[in-house]
């Protein structure tokens, strides 16, 4: 047999390879991931040049210089919006941490009782518009118009508004109870996956059930905890509707509704809209690169992957007491809101009270009824507009994210790891920041003003959610299934449609409503894009929150969350309970 | 001769970075046979595999499959693993989950556009092959991992391709059903006749399947040859420690006695002893080598007998019914010896351990 094992020595340099480069998976690969990279890092550059452009006093021309930034920290207006933020985005991580941390507990380690009913109700907040839910708590507790103050004057006596949300603390109030399911998913899935021998061998050495509980189970789950905590501090700093809704018109301005009035409003100035966006954006940007490199990787080395099913702790006669903790939490996230807003957008006129005999379906007409020519067309225009916007950029980004996927996964070398960066970015900047940054870069292109601008926004805003969607499922999908597919003759392409997608499929179905649902109830973005014409769902709630009154409000809101609750039904059919907390 | 040869891999080299994975091998392979890439991880052997299979690109070399050169950098040739028609049996077996047995089978026919009677006939024939016949409509994940093994062969082989590859094929299932599989992997390839190659770290499965071993170690071929004079003639250090058991400690040749015959000296404790060998090739006088023997030709009694003499202490003496495995301590030296049971040797004993001077090696180091 021809063996040849003194095989002479060749001298090679390592791989330059542009030799056989054009393939199908070469190509389409490429393509779209420089697609994702200009997407992504054009807005971004385009911010920062923005930022340090100052106009002048008579608004036409504009050079450079820091003046910007000194306004942000040295002006009266802007310097108390930031410090409102901070202390928005602070209070609302421990409330939400608080609520988050507990919910789970009590309902992965417990035996509390109907918590396996419960669970779905305290993920619903989640996929509902916090902005909807300041709305709904605006008319519940705000001084005059609330709901409860008033139930609570002609019950009780009680002369003097006993809830007022139209401040700081209300804004706590409503983001913490809407992104604590943001820290519940984190820390329930840490919860389930624990070793419970790590909590058996503190029981053996003596100590009691809390006790092992505060010293052995939270701080195993510290990592998931802190993890939650940071997604919830960015998402609050970023947040627009609830602080637009509840606090701005009362003198509490923030950060992000500031931006909102540099980016629309009647003294428009995008530059120092684009400063104040990259102060949001440089510090969301560094606590996501904490959360990244530092807490994430972490929160995997004590908790093994395998599915335990922990002993069970029995609270006793306090397991009731935990109960209606999580029925209140229930009740203040969801079924007050809802009810709430039910009532307010059955009447002409909202005035605090409901008055049972002047009930009516007339605001559903003006807001729902784009054939009749009284309807809304800010309304009207919202629910087709953000329905094409829904389906449409869920779809696109969910193209993207497999192929962006496939790049990271299945692709070796120095694009995988840029293209692995790059999706992680958009999370870091909040939608407002993101979609200043898609302002100022498309204002003189023809998609201005029209819904592919909006389209774009979403995409590479929140394309990096269905990518990890899709990521957990191809790291747990064998590459030789792929692999062997080529062997047996199939091109990439044939592999990608017949083997690839068809084994991605749970997880691209899971993605795609997930998409569909933040797509659905967006505004941060939308808010800065959108033009006459090309209103979303959540553009149109704000312009008859703006313009018309509460009742038309809360009928459009309570459309929006109809449909929001269906897609979470159908999100539960299709993903399974476990989807979320991957 | 290499034109003889239905695969013919030629200076292969393939990076990782900056490390040389596989560094500028060359072997063939005649029509028929099988053929076994062995090492340990990390040796260049599923790298090497990968290349033929056209899922990873070589940085220089060429891979010929009979007429056919399916990848040649020189000539900026290197064909999509779609085109190359060859079978690959994975170490996952990478059976498709949402697929029934029959349309994982039918896959690669389809995909060549078949007429469907045909598919049909094909599949029938290649489930008959691995016994899954009764399987044909079971979804993947009810399959056992022996019985998703024998998908994978009937998927790799039903479209009749030029090569079938192994990549560690066996390593998943547990040992009875591995040792089963052997022989049953080795009867099917038997029985269609295709050339084959195997990739493998275990050194039972290469000497029961292979017609031919190629022995690497960081990227290097070490020794090619035959199940049987890969085991009883290793030519370095490496390839004795790697296949079986063996002794093996430092020497140096003090002669050679022409034809493949000479004396090598080993010592120890200021203790030297000359022993008769067969010399690897390229060994010459004066030349510093290892001394390899396997513990099944050494033994150890309490008398002496001819020859050189090594005078040890046994430390261990284990029974396993027809020998006893034993160390005897020579100096720092611990002899492997496989002794005959009725000497019934026993912790602490004197004895004079004997080498038979036919199965006595002197290996490149």
């Amino acid at each position: 047999m021809a063996t040849d094992t003194a095989a002479p020595q060749i001298d090679v340099a390592p791989p330059r390879g542009w030799r056989t480069w054009f393939t199908q998976e070469n190509i389409i690969t490429t393509i779209v991931g420089l697609i994702v990279a200009v997407a992504v890092i054009v807005p971004l550059v385009a911010l920062v040049i923005n930022s340090f452009l100052v106009l002048d006093d008579l608004g036409f021309d504009t050079e450079w210089g820091l003046q910007n930034y000194r306004d942000i920290f040295q002006g009266r207006v802007i310097k108390k919006a930031l410090i409102n933020t901070a202390i928005i985005s602070t209070g609302c991580t421990i409330l939400a941490t608080l609520l988050g941390v507990s919910l789970a507990w009590i309902n992965a380690r417990t035996n509390c009782p109907f918590r396996e009913q419960l669970e779905p109700f305290n993920l619903i907040p989640f996929f509902l518009s916090p902005f909807v839910g300041a709305i709904a708590w605006h008319n519940l507790a705000s001084p005059k118009v609330g709901l409860l103050n008033n139930m609570a004057k002609s019950a009780f006596g009680i002369d003097f508004p006993l809830f007022n949300v139209n401040n700081l603390w209300g804004v706590i109030w409503v983001t913490g109870i809407f992104f604590a399911p943001l820290v519940y998913l984190f820390v329930v899935g840490s919860l389930r996956r624990m070793d419970p021998s790590l909590e058996d061998s503190a029981r053996t050495t003596g100590a009691g059930l809390l006790r092992t509980t505060f010293t052995i189970t939270l701080p195993l789950v510290t990592p998931a905890i802190l993890s939650g905590a940071i997604i919830v501090f960015v998402t609050t700093a970023g947040e627009f509707g609830v602080p637009f809704k509840l606090s701005a018109p009362f003198g509490w301005e923030t950060l992000t509704t500031q931006i909102f009035t540099k980016a629309v409003g009647d003294d428009a100035n995008h530059y120092l809209g684009a400063a104040m966006s990259m102060v949001v954006g440089v510090v969301t940007a560094f606590f996501i690169w904490i959360q990244h490199r530092i807490i994430a990787p972490r929160s995997y080395t004590t908790v093994t992957g395998k599915g335990f099913r922990p002993n069970l702790i029995d609270l006793g006669g306090w397991k009731w007491l935990a109960f209606a903790y999580n029925v209140f939490y229930v009740c203040v996230a969801v079924v007050l809101p809802i009810i709430c807003l039910f009532f307010v957008s059955l009447h002409k006129i909202w005035s605090g009270r409901i008055i049972w005999s002047e009930l009516t379906f007339w605001n559903y007409q003006k807001v729902l009824f784009f054939w009749w020519p009284e309807s809304i067309d800010a309304a009207t225009n919202g629910i087709i507009n953000s329905f094409i916007l829904a389906f449409g950029g869920a779809s696109i980004a969910m193209v993207v994210a497999i192929i962006v996927s496939y790049m990271i996964h299945r692709t070796k070398g120095y694009g995988a790891r840029v293209l692995d960066f790059l999706s992680v970015i958009p999370i870091g900047f909040p939608g407002i920041v993101l979609a200043m940054g898609v302002l100022v870069t498309y204002i003189k292109t023809p998609i201005y003003a029209t819904l592919w601008i909006l389209l774009l926004g979403y995409i590479t805003r929140f394309f990096p959610y269905g990518q990890r969607n899709i990521s957990s499922i191809m790291m747990a999908v064998s590459e030789e299934l792929d692999q062997s597919s080529r062997m047996a003759g199939a091109t990439w392409l044939t592999t990608l449609r017949r083997i690839t997608i068809p084994l991605l499929k749970p997880g691209i179905f899971a993605g795609w409503i997930l998409l569909f649902v933040i797509f659905l109830r967006e505004l941060s973005i939308s808010i800065i894009l959108y033009s006459a014409g090309t209103e979303t769902l959540s553009v149109g709630v704000y312009y008859l929150s703006n313009f018309e009154n509460e009742p038309m409000t809360s009928a459009l809101s309570i459309a929006q969350t109809v449909a929001l609750l269906i897609c979470v039904v159908i999100f539960r059919k299709v993903a399974g309970k476990e989807a979320l907390t991957a | 001769m290499s034109e003889n040869n239905y695969l013919q891999v030629d200076h292969l080299v393939k990076y990782f970075g900056d490390d040389r994975a596989v560094d500028g091998i060359s072997f063939g392979i005649p029509e028929g046979k099988f053929l076994t890439l062995l090492g340990p991880s990390g040796c260049g052997k599923t790298t090497t595999l990968m290349c033929i299979a056209g899922l990873h690109k070589p940085d220089a070399g060429e891979i010929r499959i009979g007429a056919d050169p399916v990848t040649s950098i020189e000539n900026r040739i290197n064909t999509a693993p779609e085109k190359r028609n060859i079978g690959m049996v994975f170490q996952s077996y990478a059976i498709w989950p949402h697929m029934d047995v029959s349309q994982n089978v039918a896959y690669p026919l389809e995909i060549r556009n078949m007429a469907q009677s045909e598919i049909d006939d094909r599949v029938a024939e290649a489930l008959e092959i691995v016994g899954l016949t009764d399987m044909a409509d079971k979804n993947a994940t009810q399959l056992s991992g022996g019985q998703q093994q024998r998908a994978a062969l009937a998927r790799a082989m039903v479209f009749r391709p030029r090569l079938l590859l192994f990549d560690e094929p066996l390593s998943n299932l547990d040992l009875k059903l591995r040792e089963q599989m052997r022989v049953e992997l080795k009867r099917i390839q038997h029985e269609i006749g295709i050339t084959s190659i195997y990739v493998t770290h275990d050194q039972a499965e290469a000497l029961v399947m292979s017609d031919e071993i190629i022995v690497m170690s960081k990227g290097h071929i070490e020794q090619t040859g035959g199940p049987h004079s890969i085991y009883a003639r290793p030519v370095n250090k490496f390839v004795s420690d790697f296949i079986g058991v063996a002794n093996l400690t430092e020497g140096r040749i003090v002669s050679n006695g022409g034809g493949g015959s000479g004396t090598i000296e080993i010592s120890q404790g200021g203790e030297s002893v000359q022993l008769p060998c067969l010399l690897a090739d390229g060994l010459a006088e004066g030349d510093d080598a290892f001394l390899s023997v396997r513990p099944e030709n050494v033994d150890a009694s309490r008398q002496p007998k001819d020859g050189p003499r090594i005078e040890g202490e046994v430390i261990q003496s284990v029974f396993l019914g027809n020998c006893l495995d034993c160390r005897v301590k020579w100096g720092e030296f611990e002899w492997k010896v496989l002794a005959h049971s009725r000497e019934r040797l026993r912790v602490g004993e004197k004895v004079y351990v004997r080498l038979d001077p036919d199965h006595t090696l002197a290996v490149r180091p």
